[in-house]
């Protein structure tokens, strides 16, 4: 078969992906970045051009410096603690004990999870008077309606949400880790927490760091659990509102789908650097033997 | 003596990482437990100080009122097909250009790959504003075929399998070749096969995503017989505010068919979902 | 070689799969779907023709409303309608009011509105002068349908630039419940007509029990069912009468949204905290509170609670130190002015505009049908309540502050802010001064 042919039919085999790809991704991922250099009237039916007139009101609006840093809090919150009972959770089962599917099960039973339908339950468990988190610590703390508390709530449930996962790919990572490192380590001495600190960790690395990539990424665009489990009336809502619910309340309940295209597109940079970031620091940070 | 001793360390130390994990588990099963309980009582149960956490007599009634409030045979249909074209289609379409990508070498692979795999840095929201006006313009807006549509690719899946028939080995496709095989059979009767395991990886994750996706069907439909489960869970919010029974029932009649597919398929969930973490 | 035409066989049958698919998207095949056309005016031209020479098919129209509590009289209307009109189906839908306007603000210039749906006084409006409402003015002129029929002014609500575009549906104002059994209890007389706002404040202290969990009101953060009717009543306003300006910033707005605050400041009403974890009206049907302001509209709902049935009745709203102020809204029936099938749909409007689908309404309790003379049949769908009250209070009511594009920005962002003050994070004044200034912006903004 000669090569001619041959790109004929790479060619069509790419062609449904390719064509897609264009239409429903690359044009509307462009496209909002058009869209919010307008300003639009009449539910989005009139458009004049504007210029950077939604970015210099962004800039200006202490709301939304408000709901970035928000959303950068909820992130250095949510990875680390992810990571660090991931890595915990990760190190127990790796220990050869009995039951690990089992554990795995349940552990990854919140993956599967709807996050609507958690989000609805932890209404329940945070609420201040009859909730159970309160019964249960004898508090009388209103979790997700005091602006003080309402971070902790969302990041508790997105913890919840995120340790299964993690945990396998974490607990992948040390099972790729050669028995042979640590018995060469044992006949130097080294006990517990020395294993872990000078073996387990440095081998970690590169999973540890694809993990808090892609955990920062997801962390970016929280959504879900701020619309149900917040909600719109609550007077904690500005403390924990997120871009991307800001973005949504703007486009589809304020009718300005620009400058609600202004807002997502701070998100695309910011998902931009953190991607640069994950490219540029691999090499240098990142133990690949 | 001493090893006696340190087997006992060891059965010791062993049961310390039980108790932990238990406790943990616990922690991680207590919502689903809550969403049972408060689901069988009255609303003043649910709502009672102090806590009352079994109801005195299981109320069945909330699951009758979501159904009957609510379009759920609606929300079931809409989000089964959803996921199955969502599912189906990116399979198919995926997996013949991750191979033409992974082994014919043709003009132009590099810039039509990457333009595939770039939207894979863009967040998701910010694509909902432009596809819905696209579906604006297309009439679409408030159909199932909206639900979907926009998903009939996946550039992700295409990312991921073409990594997996890089690193399948060169000789079975030579002999295909030699016996006159053009690449679509190739690709057709010996590539694939040989990826299996990450189709089904991928068959897995695109019905969890799609299952339990909020945003976008929550922005482009509206009618209670276009809803998705989730996005008719939210109407159930609006609808019900704080009678937590219902939310509950609802809630749970949402979540049990992918709990039980999992259930069933666990080893293979667990796999398929943590591989394509590993490779994304 | 057979692998080789299986092989064909199977690619032909993929790219075949994959053509269908990609032109699905151009074809549409939904029923629900309304063409390509996004503009209103120009797909109205070419389903008028359409619908002209398919006026005696099968036809579904959707009728869309935001209330499940009204659902099954509107049923029961649709219902008696297909009787008369054996070739149009009508299927209710309920999309909850919280969810309401934000779909609806995304089918309009999708060309997806529903054929006919109810259209709220302060959204009436944007969506007027949008284009995507079907004009009924011929209809009015021609004496199909005689907008003198209705009252309390809900005839005129609907009309913008000399267009009619509803038919009036009914009107609501707002009513104090209270629970029976609490009063009883403490041996204090039912609140009636003479009542002011510091009698409410009073006996509100005095029925709260908070180590029970008992309040003697619900001083929720609430507009129509709550403190506008407080600004009303002691001077203030909510927008000015041409339009142009908030009234929040008014001293009396502001004094009466501070005397409803003391009442939580009191531990005479649950906090702001409580009523997010449990809405009040709930709890007033769990016989937690003993008073609440809420719209006619709820009857149905508190009623049908088995803790609370039999125990509870209505009174006036109390006098304010200037007025007794009550907020009066009229919803309309609109149509779609991309519906597919208008002359149908303008057959069901005007049924839903008739005597009968009146009486329907008042007879289910559903709500105060806004055609003459048939209030009081309303009034007595539930004769142990006291439902009069709601018809008696139109006399001093203030209309909706509704009549502007700006009112469906503003009225979102309002929650938002009270919601800040009422939880305590800024004191009430600065959060009725943010909203002012809000709410003149988006005056500005939506000319």
């Amino acid at each position: 078969m000669n090569s001619r042919s041959r790109y004929v039919w790479a060619y069509v085999m790419i062609a449904p992906t390719l064509l897609g790809t264009v239409l429903f991704w690359s044009w509307p991922a462009v496209y909002s970045i058009y869209l919010s250099f307008l300003k639009s009237e009449n539910f989005g039916l009139i458009n004049h051009w504007v210029g950077f007139a939604n970015y210099e009101k962004l800039f200006h609006d202490r709301e939304f410096w408000q709901n970035l840093r928000n959303t950068l809090y909820y992130t250095v919150l949510f990875v680390p603690l992810t990571l660090v009972f991931s890595t915990f959770f990760a190190v127990l089962l790796n220990s050869k004990i009995r039951g690990l599917s089992a554990y795995r099960v349940i552990f990854f039973l919140p993956q599967v999870t709807m996050p609507a339908a958690a989000a609805m339950v932890w209404v329940v468990l945070f609420a201040r008077d009859y909730g159970f988190i309160n019964y249960l610590l004898g508090t009388h703390v209103a979790w997700i309606s005091d602006s003080r508390f309402a971070m902790f709530a969302l990041v508790i449930v997105g913890v919840w949400g995120a340790i299964g996962l993690n945990m396998l790919l974490i607990l992948a990572g040390l099972q790729g880790i050669p028995r042979s490192l640590y018995e060469a380590a044992e006949l130097d001495g080294a006990v517990g927490f020395r294993k872990f600190r000078y073996i387990t960790l440095p081998l970690l690395t590169p999973t540890l760091f694809f993990t808090t990539v892609v955990l920062m990424i997801g962390a970016t665009q929280i959504f879900d659990s701020i619309y149900l489990l917040i909600g719109k009336t609550n007077v904690a809502l500005p403390s924990v509102r997120s871009l991307v619910y800001a973005y949504y309340q703007n486009s589809f309940v304020y009718y300005d789908q620009n400058y609600g295209a202004a807002i997502v597109d701070i998100l695309l940079v910011i998902n931009l650097i953190l991607t640069g970031i994950q490219f540029a620091f691999q090499k240098k940070w990142v133990n690949y033997d | 003596m001493a090893k006696s001793q340190a087997v006992a360390a060891r059965s010791r130390s062993n049961w310390i990482i039980h108790l932990v994990l238990i406790a943990a588990s616990v922690v991680m099963i207590v919502p689903f437990i809550w969403m049972i309980l408060t689901s069988f009582k009255t609303v003043t149960e649910a709502t009672q100080i102090p806590v009352k956490i079994f109801p005195a007599n299981p109320d069945w009634s909330s699951y009758a009122k979501a159904f009957e409030k609510s379009d759920f045979g609606h929300y079931y249909l809409n989000t089964i097909f959803a996921a199955f074209m969502k599912t189906l289609f990116p399979v198919i379409f995926s997996s013949m250009a991750a191979y033409a990508f992974a082994r014919i070498k043709f003009p132009g692979r590099t810039l039509l790959f990457f333009i595939i795999i770039s939207v894979m840095m863009v967040p998701n929201p910010v694509f909902y504003t432009p596809q819905y006006l696209l579906m604006s313009n297309w009439g679409l807006v408030n159909t199932v075929t909206a639900l979907w549509i926009c998903s009939l690719v996946s550039p992700f899946a295409t990312f991921l399998l073409r990594q997996f028939f890089i690193g399948i080995s060169q000789e079975l496709e030579e002999a295909a070749i030699l016996d006159g095989c053009n690449p679509f059979q190739t690709f057709r009767y010996i590539m694939l096969p040989l990826v299996k395991s990450a189709l089904v990886a991928i068959v897995i994750i695109q019905l969890l995503w799609s299952w339990n996706e909020l945003q976008w069907p929550l922005i482009i439909n509206s009618s209670p017989d276009k809803l998705t489960l989730s996005s008719g869970l939210s109407t159930l919010v609006s609808m019900f505010s704080t009678n937590y029974p219902i939310l509950m029932a609802g809630a749970i009649m949402a979540v049990i068919p992918m709990i039980v597919l999992f259930f069933l398929f666990q080893k293979r969930f667990i796999e398929g979902v943590a591989f394509s973490a590993h490779k994304g | 070689m057979a692998i080789r035409k299986k092989a064909l066989m199977s690619a032909m049958s993929l790219t075949v799969v994959s053509a269908m698919a990609l032109t699905g998207c151009g074809n549409n095949n939904d029923n629900s779907a309304s063409g390509n056309s996004a503009s209103p005016a120009s797909s109205s031209n070419s389903s008028d023709t359409k619908a002209a020479d398919s006026s005696k098919k099968d036809v579904t129209l959707t009728y869309t409303i935001w209330d499940q509590l009204q659902q099954p009289a509107m049923e029961a209307i649709a219902k008696e309608f297909t009787a008369e009109n054996p070739n149009i189906k009508v299927k209710v839908e309920v999309i909850p009011w919280g969810d309401y306007w934000t779909k609806m603000s995304a089918a309009a210039p999708a060309g997806t509105l529903p054929d006919v749906f109810w259209m709220h006084s302060g959204q009436f409006v944007k969506y007027a002068s949008g284009n995507f409402l079907e004009p009924i003015t011929d209809k009015v002129e021609s004496g199909e349908i005689d907008m003198n029929n209705y009252a309390a002014g809900t005839g005129s609500i609907y009309v913008l630039d000399g267009q009619n575009y509803a038919v009036p549906k009914d009107f609501d104002t707002i009513g104090l419940a209270y629970n029976k059994e609490l009063f009883d209890q403490a041996g204090i007389p039912y609140p009636d007509d003479t009542w002011d706002y510091a009698k409410l404040a009073e006996v509100a202290k005095q029925l709260s029990q908070p180590d029970k969990g008992i309040y003697g009101f619900a001083a929720k953060m609430d507009t129509q069912g709550g403190y506008w009717n407080d600004m009303l009543a002691n001077g203030g306003y909510i927008v000015s009468e041409d339009g142009t300006k908030s009234g929040y910033d008014d001293p009396a707005s502001i004094e009466a949204l501070k005397a409803r605050y003391q009442m939580i400041l009191d531990g005479a009403s649950p906090t702001h905290q409580q009523m997010t974890d449990t809405d009040s009206t709930e709890m007033f049907k769990s016989g937690k509170l003993a008073m609440i302001f809420e719209g006619d509209w709820r009857t149905a709902d508190i009623d049908g609670s088995d803790i609370i049935h039999g125990k509870w009745n209505w009174a006036p709203l109390p006098k304010g130190t200037a007025k007794r102020g009550n907020i009066i809204n009229g919803l309309g029936n609109t149509m779609s002015a991309s519906g597919k099938h208008k002359d149908e749909a303008w057959q069901f409007l005007k049924f839903l505009g008739s005597k009968r689908a009146a009486e329907i309404t008042a007879e289910m309790g559903a709500a105060i049908p806004a055609y003459k003379d048939t209030q009081s049949a309303w009034v007595k769908s539930k004769p142990e309540l006291n439902l009069q009250v709601f018809i008696d209070q139109t006399v001093d009511a203030t209309a909706y502050p509704a009549g502007s594009k700006a009112y469906p920005v503003w009225f979102p962002k309002e929650s938002e802010i009270m919601a800040q003050a009422w939880g305590g994070n800024i004191s009430i004044e600065e959060g009725a001064k943010q909203v002012a200034a809000m709410m003149n912006q988006a005056i500005a903004d939506n000319k």
